[in-house]
């Protein structure tokens, strides 16, 4: 366990330290909105859901650009990578090391040696996008504006959710084969062609990322509440995936 | 080629027949198992008695079944059908239960390469009490690994004899070992023996899995054979020696005259046969150990053989002459 410890412990450093980056720099070139609004509306306007999303933050201004730089952006982009990156090579790369069997041997219960390696992966995954987005409103200070706690905390709850989504999805395919790296192309290409759909406007209600945009944060921020009907579905999905992979797992062979 | 058999393949001495007692405290057994991977039988069903304190050598060519039969045993791979039993009690679902009772060292494995010698130990013994980690590293350092040292740069060997320390640590009655001194040089191979005939010697269980005929031969006092998933021989070593010595292997340049000579024999002679069709070499397992009754139909054959031998035949000469079955 302690060789697991490690080993998540500096994939989330990693994680948390390229995700402050990416907040530190959207917050320190902090666009005059005031000046430059039509500007960037004019760049957006070719992409009707760019377009949207100027509009979205003309409408509520500095906590949709926070949001949509750190949580739509950020951890959508990154967060989903990682949790492609920290899941597939979870069990099936103990396959492919060939180090499955001895992992096996000890006598430790199969549930345990999944739940561990599960929970680590999403602690691991979740807590940058919690430590990052505690960071805000201190860095939002430097350009004199605001935010609070509670709502970056049920922010983070969402995104946390929906990475975890993802992270599920691959750690039982991980579960069940013996290639992280087929695994890995096969979720970042969901991703990234979800990604895609998004960006599109005629289809963007069949993205995934419809529940990770900028709306969806702009929301959460303005209403104060978050959706628990969107929460539960998201972890649903979770305790499905975990349950279809612990199947699989309980009968591998090795 | 097929080869021609004289002699039903029925074992000498018959596997382990299921008994009704209770199952045994320090020992092993498997009743009716099977495994199938596909539409490939694995494990035929078979049964395996295995007392307390022996030490059991399993042989077999590869694909005979050694290592699924012995990842069934410790819980790894799930039978199809059958009970299994382990220092007295029955495997359950994933067998980390009956994982406390045994140790086991896998024959295909892999390590973690950026992990040092100590730490990899320690991960190995995750779940045992901290005295199977300092046994560990006494038994690694015995044999001379650099615990220090990145696993990365150990040799194939050195990371079997990792291995062989994690296995050899714990105390637990049982141990199952997966072809554990495959890769080694001879002298290392000498000293994991004399590790195992202590072990032993202590009344641990030890069952052994070998594609080295003459190393189960020296160390183990029973030896299961197995092919195509099921035993086909049970039993002890000294009688596997015996018969060993009781092969006679003539070698004519004519298939013809091998095969005239093995027609005119009376089968009382002989216990088993085998002649490639098509081969000029015969080998005999005799009942008795004086090959004289058999030589003396030499002069009726078609004509003499270019070789004859007797009496030297080792444990890997018997399975590869009569079963056809390559070994070093």
């Amino acid at each position: 366990m302690g060789r697991d410890i490690r080993h998540y412990s500096a994939y989330m450093l990693f994680l948390l330290v390229i995700l402050e980056g990416l907040l530190y720099a959207a917050i320190h070139w902090w666009p005059a909105f005031a000046e430059n609004m039509g500007a960037m509306k004019a760049l957006a306007s070719p992409m009707p859901i760019l377009s949207d999303q100027m509009n979205l933050i003309d409408k509520l201004g500095a906590p949709a650009y926070v949001v949509g730089q750190h949580y739509f952006k950020g951890c959508n982009i990154l967060g989903s990578t990682a949790a492609v990156l920290f899941a597939a090579n979870a069990i099936a790369g103990e396959a492919h090391r060939g180090t499955l069997e001895v992992w096996l041997a000890r006598p430790v219960s199969r549930l345990r040696l999944y739940t561990e390696r599960y929970v680590m992966g999403l602690l691991a995954m979740a807590l940058p996008v919690l430590i990052t987005s505690l960071t805000i409103p201190r860095l939002m200070e430097s350009v004199g504006a605001s935010m609070n706690y509670d709502d970056l905390w049920r922010c983070s709850l969402h995104q946390s959710l929906f990475l975890a989504t993802i992270f599920s999805t691959t750690f039982a395919l991980s579960a069940m084969g013996s290639q992280p790296l087929k695994i890995s192309f096969v979720m970042l290409f969901f991703c990234i062609a979800q990604f895609a759909i998004y960006m599109v406007k005629t289809i963007t209600d069949y993205s995934i990322f419809r529940w990770s945009d900028i709306k969806t944060y702009a929301a959460i921020v303005g209403t104060d509440t978050l959706s628990v009907s969107r929460l539960a579905i998201l972890a649903g999905i979770c305790v499905l995936t975990y349950g279809a992979g612990l199947f699989a797992f309980l009968r591998r062979n090795p | 080629m097929q080869p021609s058999t004289t002699a039903p393949p029925a074992p000498l001495v018959s596997a382990a027949s299921p008994t009704a007692s209770e199952p045994p405290p320090g020992g092993i057994r498997a009743r009716a198992l099977a495994k199938s991977f596909g539409p490939q039988q694995a494990l035929q069903p078979l049964d395996l008695e295995i007392a307390a304190g022996s030490l059991v050598g399993l042989i077999g060519p590869n694909g005979s079944g050694k290592s699924t039969l012995m990842r069934c045993l410790v819980g790894l791979c799930r039978a199809d059908q059958g009970d299994i039993w382990i220092d007295g009690q029955p495997l359950r679902g994933d067998g980390a239960a009956i994982r406390h009772r045994l140790t086991y060292a896998p024959g295909e494995m892999g390590v973690y390469r950026e992990t040092r010698g100590r730490a990899h130990l320690d991960w190995f013994l995750r779940g045992r009490p901290a005295a199977a980690r300092r046994k560990a590293r006494e038994i690694a350092e015995h044999l001379g690994l650099p615990l220090h040292k990145r696993v990365g740069q150990y040799s194939h060997g050195m990371k079997r004899q990792l291995v062989f320390a994690a296995a050899m640590a714990p105390k637990v009655p049982i141990r199952i070992l997966d072809e554990i001194t495959e890769g080694l040089d001879p002298s290392k191979r000498t000293q994991i023996i004399e590790v195992l005939r202590a072990d032993a010697q202590e009344g641990t269980t030890i069952l052994l899995s070998s594609h080295h005929f003459g190393e189960v031969d020296r160390v183990c006092e029973r030896i299961l054979f197995l092919q195509e998933g099921r035993i086909l021989e049970d039993t002890r070593a000294s009688a596997v020696r015996d018969r060993a010595e009781r092969l006679l292997r003539l070698v004519w340049d004519d298939p013809l005259a091998a095969r005239a000579f093995e027609r005119g024999l009376d089968p009382t002679q002989f216990a088993r046969a085998r002649r490639e069709e098509g081969s000029g070499e015969l080998v005999l397992e005799l009942h008795q150990p004086d090959p004289r009754p058999v030589l003396a139909h030499l002069p009726s054959a078609l004509s003499a053989p270019r070789e004859v031998h007797f009496g030297a035949a080792t444990l890997q000469d018997l399975y590869r002459d009569l079963y056809g079955v390559e070994g070093t």
